[in-house]
Formats: C-alpha cells, structure tokens, sequence
C-alpha cells in the first residue's frame, strides 16, 4: 500500500484536483450555460499564488506555512469572484453557441495576457514556487477536504430553492423567467461561484506542480473538462467528480499497460501519448450516444434502492 | 498593410468553408480546422516528400510523385472524403435527433482534438515544407514603383487570388444556381425542405465536400506560404476562424472574408511595443463583437419566436 | 362595444386591475397586435378570442413580459409595467400557463410547482447551502404548498413522477397548479383546453370556476373552444389580424356581425 501511494502520490492529487475542476464546469452547466471560463480563472488563480508566494511573503527557509497558502486561496477566490462577476454579468446575457465562444475567447485572451506580462514571468513563467509539504502526497491535505467540500456545498445547493432556479433556467429559461425567477442573476451567480473554485483550485495547483506558466489553464484545459463532465455525467455532481478522478487516472493506466511489454510498438505508443486522442474520441461519443454522461440521476436513484432491496 | 491583407486573405480563405456549413446547417464545425492540416499533410504526402521522423510513419514515402497543383487537389479531395466521414459520424446522429447547436460544436470539437492529435501521431509534430512549386515564377511580386517598390511574396498574391475567385464562386453558386436555392432552403428549413422534394441529405453532402475541398486547399496554401508548423496548427486556426466568422457574421459567406481581411489587418496594425498582444487581438475582437452585435457585421439580427 | 369597467358582483364600482392602453407590437414587417385597448377590472373572467394568427398569444406575452410592445403601455394595479422583464412582472403577481405546455419536463411535479414559489420565498445561496433554520423551514412549507396545489387540480397522487410523462391533459393541469403557485392576482391561461376530451373540459371549466370564486383570481382566458369561454367569461374581447373588433359580455359579443364576418370559415 505505502508504496503504491508512494509512487502514485502525483496522480492521486492530481485526480482529487481535475475533480474540483470539472465541478466548476459543472456550475454553468446546472443553469444551462456552458461555459468553458473556469480554465482562465484555474490559471489566475495559480498566478495569484505564485506571485504572492514567490514575491509578496517572503517566507525563511523550510517548509512554506500552510497558513499561507490558505490566504493564497482566499486571495484567489475574492480576485476570481470579482474577474468573475465583471466578465459575467455582460457575457451571460449571451446565449448558448455565442455564451460559449465567448468563454473560449476569454480564456484565449488571458493567456496571451498572461504571456507577455512581467509580474507573471513572461513565457518562463514563475518557477520555484514553496513547498508547503515534503512530499507530493501530502497536498492531499488539502486537496482532499477542497474536493469534498465542493462535493458537499454543490449536493446541498442541488437541492435548495437556488439549485431548483438554475435546473428551472436550464430546462427552459422563458417559462422560469415567466415563474419569477431572474435569469440573469442567477447564470451569474452561477458563472461566479464556478470562478471562485477555479480559482482556489488554481491556488493550490500552483504549489503542487512547483512552476506555474502560461501553458496552465489554457483551451487544452477546456478539452479536459468537457471530458469529464461529457463522460462522468452532466446531470449530477457525482458524475463530474467520477469523470475527473477516472479520466485523469486513464493515461496513467494506460501507461501502465503499454509498459507491460509484448504489445506491438504502435499501440505501445498510442497507449503512452493517445490521451488527448481518446478524450477527444470519448467527447465525440459522449455528445452523440450519452450526452447525460454515464452517471445519471436514474442510475443514482437505481443504485440507491439496490441496496434497500436486501432488506425485503 | 499589405501585410494585413496576405494574412487576412488567409483567414478570409479558411473561414469561407467554415461559414458555409453555418449557413447551411446552423452549426459550428470545429473540425474545420483539423481537416484542413489533414488536407495540408495529405498534399505534402502526394508531392512524393519523406514523412517526418517523430510520427508513426516515420520517413515513409510514397511511391510516386505529384506535381504541387496536382498535390493539391489531391489532398483537398482527402480533405473533403474527411469532412464526409466526419459528418456521418459526427454531426448526422445529432442532427437525427434534433439536437441544440451547442451539441454540435462540442462533438466536432471533440473529433477536431482526436483528429489533430492522430495526425500528430501518424506525421510527427516537427515542421514540414513543401517542394517549392513556385520556383519558375518570381519570389515577389512589386506592387510599387521601381524607385519605391512594394514587395509582396508571390504565395501571397496568390493566397489573396484564390480568395477572391472563391469568394467569387460561392458566392455565384449560393445566388445564382439551383443548387445554390435549394442549400438556401435547407437552411431555412430542413423539414419543410425535405418534404418539398429536397434531397436535403445529398445536399449537406455537397456542404461538406465543398467546406472539406476548401479546408484543404486552404491548408495547403497555407501550409506552403508559412510551411506547416505541425498539426496543433489546426486547433489554432480553428480557434481564430472562430473570431473571423462571427466578427463576419455567422452564415454570411462574404462576411466570412470581410472577417478575416479585418483581423488580418487588425493585427498587422499593432503596434511594434505590444507585438506581443497581437495573438489576443481577434479574440478581443470576438468578445466585444459577441457582447455588441452578435450577429457580426453583415449578419442579420436574429428575432426569436416565443 | 362597450369597453367601460363591468360593475362587480355587490354594485360597488370595480379597480380595474389590468390596463392595456393602446398597445401595439411589430415584428419585423408584420403587426401581430395593433392599437389594442381595454381594461379589466379585479375579479373579471375576461375571455380573449379570434382566429389563428389574431394576435392573442402575442398579447399575452406582451403583458407577462415575454415581449416587448413597440408602443403603448400596460398598467397593473395602477403601476405601468410596460417593459418589464418576465421575473419581475411575475413578482408582482401576475401568473401564466403557455399554448404549448412549458412545464420543466425532467422534474417531477411536485417540483415544477415548487420552483413557482420562488418569488414568495427568500432564501439565498448561503442560507440554502448552510442548510440553516429558516432555509428549512421554507424548503418545507414550500413543499407543503406545492403538494395542496397540486391535489387543488387533481394531481395529488404523482408528485415525484416526471413532469414529460404526464398525458397531456395533466400536463395542463399540472401548469396551472405551478402557475397557481406563484400566489397570482392576475392569471393568464393561453389554451388551457387545447388537446382535452368533453369530460376534461367540462372538469377544466369547473376548476377554473372553483380557483376564481377561493382564491378571488383575476383570469384572462384564451381559448378556441367557443362554447367554453361563453360559458366561462364575464366579458369576451375577440382579436383578428392584431385588432380589437369586438368586447362585451358573451351574448352581446356572438351576435356582433364584425365577430361573426371574421370567423366565417372557421368552426365555431
């Protein structure tokens, strides 16, 4: 066991994060909107952190206080909320296609912003970023409550008078107009809150993965996402959640398989470097044959009385 | 400027068959862009050149030889089989249902990745350049004086030549010809279109094959103007088509050149201190045209149905 | 064509609750409702007729908000409301079913009638996520109330069924319970008997009846079912090409010779 976590430590942190991350693309989508914005704040928020790190607290030699970081996530957060809200409250009177381009523009942009700026290190990009722990493993300290927290408030808001006005708005967003609820206020609600997590799960990201660039948080991002969310399901936050943990773990499996040997050397390779292939191909299947994703609230609600059954 | 008007024709080119499927078929064809870098490697293929070392079929050769103006027409035709094959799978199942738009341009987002990326995978990611196929015409074409002259690159002109003769073309054909009509009726209305005796199924394949041949000829002029910088190529000339065909307006085939000379020109315009910035430009472009006046420039203001 | 107030059931003279002054709409080239006037006072079941293409639907989304009218203004309880955007106007009390049922199909019913009460309810994204005491208690009375509008129109007994498996009389049905929902003064029902046998009309007509007199409506009715809106309707306005060619009570409105001329051809 020790040593499978040992050797696994990068990849089960990075699973728990792509989690939190297909969340905030999950948000939007509640409400009916996709919006591929959450890559552009992912990024912020991982330059927040490393800016603040690296130049602003200047911390002695050892361990980087965990505290620290935590402020990092709040400034990222508030910093997220507010880009969050200024780009959103225009762009969410955009509908459908166009509310999509839009993000994908937003995202494009902030790159090349981020490219050229000094304070972000240009293309280099800011490397050397503390560490708050000695090894991989232990940001699960903080990845683990992030994801589970998120898991818990996006459960609690599915069921509340909130939730059942972004589920009305995505059913149809005339007749819930038409039923008083503000459609505007709550796609931006919705677009905000997505920003905010992004942005703290950028915070953290930018500690784990050590440097922090303009290559983070960009369209490839956006790809990833729509993956987890397509495959693991677009109708309940289990899915997104299973879609991230499952699909971040699959190149590393198929790795795995490739490096057993025996196998023809093409396939070896495709095995190694087809992932961008196969959650491209999975997108493609995913909007044709299931476009609820696999986890669907009807397979939920089957499960949950499988397991009463027992009991007759 | 001049600058500006070589590249913008570029992006005018591209977009053309981007838009066209929007006029037809309301929807977004991200896979535009994949296809035209498989039409671009397909031309180099058929020129007889080695393929590259990092890819799959490293260093193969085919056993014969096109001359370039053949190559071409030779990829665009893989190109346009692609794009068939791509709307079979891709965009037929969608459309069966009745699907949103968005669903569409997430699955063909979805096959452009795994398209780029396979051709990656067969081709290698290093840069490739065609055998030069201009080398009995001049380098460059002098627009000015012999005093003053203005230079142009001869792949350029002939970039912007193409076109123009496109533009032309689609434009005859969407007016003037039946054919023309009857894509205009599918894209008013499929249903009503079908049951007026519309073959409407072979007509979004002519669509396709029109937007694929485009796409490949689009890639190989590219690709010979700039050399093909590997397949991720696509992903980002199909991002920035995005910014040209809305900018443009979302269906309309001249506004998808008009699009593209002014976010060429926009971006030859940048000033030298924030070069840097220019990559931004049409997606900047794109937000505010999305926030001010989605329909784009020439397009119509769309009134929705209660 | 008389289009003063009608005197209230009791002699007193009646507010008029709704007031459409002069309202006109165009789309594009065509004017789907031109110059159209009347007032309803609290209280009325007004009826609204005309053929296909009168311009009836459009009205109604020009006073829920739906739509914008190019000119004219829309009074309500004395307050112009013209240019409102729907959530707002449904705050104010105004409540409607659409032509082509628009119930939230993937939820049940229980919540589509619960997604109503928005507007008479408060809690907010943290109170509802914190799971706090008031929030509960409003999640709570909020069920309870979709529950007994739901048993007022006769669906009590599937209120966790999805909402686009129900036929599509009960489907109707079901809008009116959400529409009800919303604690209304105003309540615009568009075809509310569109797709029902005799017997669900007959059963139609006896709720709308029965939700007027216990919750003291105010109804605008659109329907193509004559019989059904003589029957109901106080005073019937009847639409063709967008104008206002006839208003009055039932008797007087079905012998007036501009109403008949405009149906002639079409089934009564």
């Amino acid at each position: 066991m020790a040593t499978f976590l040992a050797t696994y430590d990068f990849l089960l942190v990075s699973m728990v994060l792509a989690a939190v991350l297909a969340l905030t693309l999950y948000l939007p989508l509640m409400a009916g909107q996709l919006s591929v914005a959450s890559p552009g704040f992912y990024a912020l928020g991982g330059y927040i952190a490393a800016i603040l790190s690296t130049k602003v607290f200047h911390p002695g030699p050892g361990l980087y206080p965990i505290q620290l970081v935590l402020v990092e996530m709040v400034a990222a957060a508030v910093v997220s909320g507010i880009l969050g809200l200024v780009v959103g409250l225009p762009a969410l009177r955009l509908r459908g296609i166009f509310l999509a381009l839009a993000t994908i523009a937003f995202v494009q942009i902030l790159g090349v912003v981020a490219l050229n700026l000094q304070v972000t290190g240009g293309a280099i990009g800011i490397f050397g970023i503390p560490q708050p722990f000695s090894n991989q493993l232990s940001y699960m300290w903080v990845a683990l409550p992030l994801l589970l927290l998120s898991m818990l408030f996006v459960a609690r808001l599915e069921r509340s008078r909130t939730g059942r006005a972004l589920v009305a708005l995505r059913e149809d967003e005339l007749a819930a107009a038409a039923m008083g609820v503000s459609p505007t206020y709550y796609k931006v609600l919705a677009f905000t809150t997505s920003a905010v997590l992004a942005g703290m799960v950028g915070a953290v990201s930018a500690h784990f993965i050590n440097t922090w660039n303009s290559r983070q948080g960009t369209f490839d991002t956006s790809v990833n996402l729509m993956a987890f969310v397509l495959v693991g399901g677009s109708r309940t936050f289990v899915g997104p959640v299973v879609g991230g943990l499952v699909l971040t773990a699959l190149p590393e499996a198929l790795r795995g398989i490739a490096d057993v040997g025996g196998l023809p050397g093409w396939l070896a390779q495709f095995l190694r470097d087809g992932r961008l292939i196969i959650f491209g191909v999975l997108i493609a299947l995913g909007t044709v044959f299931f476009p609820q994703g696999l986890i669907t609230p009807g397979l939920l609600r089957h499960l949950g009385r499988r397991r009463r059954v027992p009991h007759s | 400027m001049l600058n500006g008007l070589a590249i913008g024709s570029v992006y005018a080119i591209f977009a053309l068959g981007y838009t066209l499927i929007f006029s037809v078929l309301r929807i977004i064809n991200f896979t535009h862009g994949a296809i035209f870098t498989l039409g671009a490697y397909a031309a180099y293929a058929l020129t007889g050149s080695p393929l590259g070392i990092n890819g799959l079929l490293a260093g193969l050769t085919l056993p014969f030889r096109l001359p370039f103006v053949l190559a071409l027409v030779g990829g665009s035709i893989v190109a346009a089989v692609c794009g068939v094959i791509v709307e079979r799978l891709a965009f037929r199942p969608l459309r069966a249902r009745g699907a949103d738009p968005l669903l569409s341009l997430v699955s063909s987002l979805g096959v452009a990745v795994a398209l780029v990326n396979i051709t990656q995978y067969l081709f290698g990611a290093e840069p490739y350049s065609y055998p030069d196929p201009l080398a009995s015409l001049p380098s460059a074409v002098n627009f000015g004086t012999a005093g003053q002259p203005v230079l142009v690159r001869t792949v350029q002109v002939v970039i912007f030549a193409v076109s123009m003769v496109m533009l032309a073309l689609l434009t005859y054909l969407m007016n003037a010809t039946r054919t023309g009509k009857a894509l205009r009726a599918v894209a008013e209305d499929t249903t009503t279109s079908s049951l007026l005796g519309i073959d409407t199924d072979r007509l979004i394949l002519l669509t396709f094959i029109i937007s694929g041949f485009l796409g490949g000829v689009t890639g190989t002029l590219i690709g010979l103007s700039v050399g093909i910088a590997g397949p991720y190529f696509g992903i980002a000339f199909g991002l920035k088509g995005l910014a040209v065909i809305v900018l443009g307006g979302l269906g309309d085939i001249p506004g998808a050149v008009v699009g593209g000379l002014i976010i060429g020109l926009a971006e030859a315009f940048v000033p030298a201190q924030h070069i840097a910035y220019r990559e931004a430009v049409p997606f900047a472009l794109l937000f505010i045209v999305l926030l001010v006046r989605p329909q784009g420039l020439l397009g119509r203001a769309q009134v929705q149905k209660v | 064509m008389s289009v003063a107030p009608a005197v209230a059931p009791g002699g007193a003279p009646a507010l008029d609750l709704l007031e459409v002054d002069d309202v006109t709409c165009t789309f594009g080239g065509v004017v789907a409702v031109n110059a159209v006037s009347f007032r309803v006072p609290r209280g009325e079941l007004f009826g609204l007729i005309g053929p296909n293409g009168a311009g009836k639907t459009t009205l109604f989304n020009i006073v829920t908000g739906l739509t914008a009218p190019s000119a004219g203004h829309l009074r309500y309880q004395d307050e112009d409301i013209t240019g409102l955007p729907p959530h707002r106007i449904a705050s104010r009390g105004i409540a409607r079913t659409f032509q082509n049922v628009r119930l939230f199909g993937e939820l049940s019913a229980l919540e589509n009638v619960m997604i109503a009460r928005h507007v008479r309810t408060r809690s907010g994204l943290v109170s509802g996520v914190l799971g706090m005491g008031s929030a509960r208690r409003e999640e709570q009375a909020t069920r309870e109330r979709a529950a007994a509008l739901l048993a007022l129109v006769g669906l009590a007994d599937r209120p966790e069924e999805r909402a686009r498996n129900f036929s599509y009389g009960d489907q109707r049905r079901l809008e009116i319970a959400r529409a009800l929902a919303l604690e209304p003064e105003l309540l615009l029902l568009d075809e509310p008997a569109a797709g029902m046998n005799p017997g669900e009309k007959r059963a139609l007509s006896d709720l709308i009846r029965s939700v007027r007199s216990r919750l003291g409506l105010t109804i605008l009715l659109i329907e193509h079912h004559v019989p059904l809106v003589m029957d109901l309707c106080d005073r019937i306005a009847v639409l063709n090409f967008g104008q206002l060619i006839a208003l009055g009570p039932p008797a007087e409105v079905r012998k007036s010779p501009a109403v008949i001329e405009a149906y002639l051809g079409d089934e009564a």
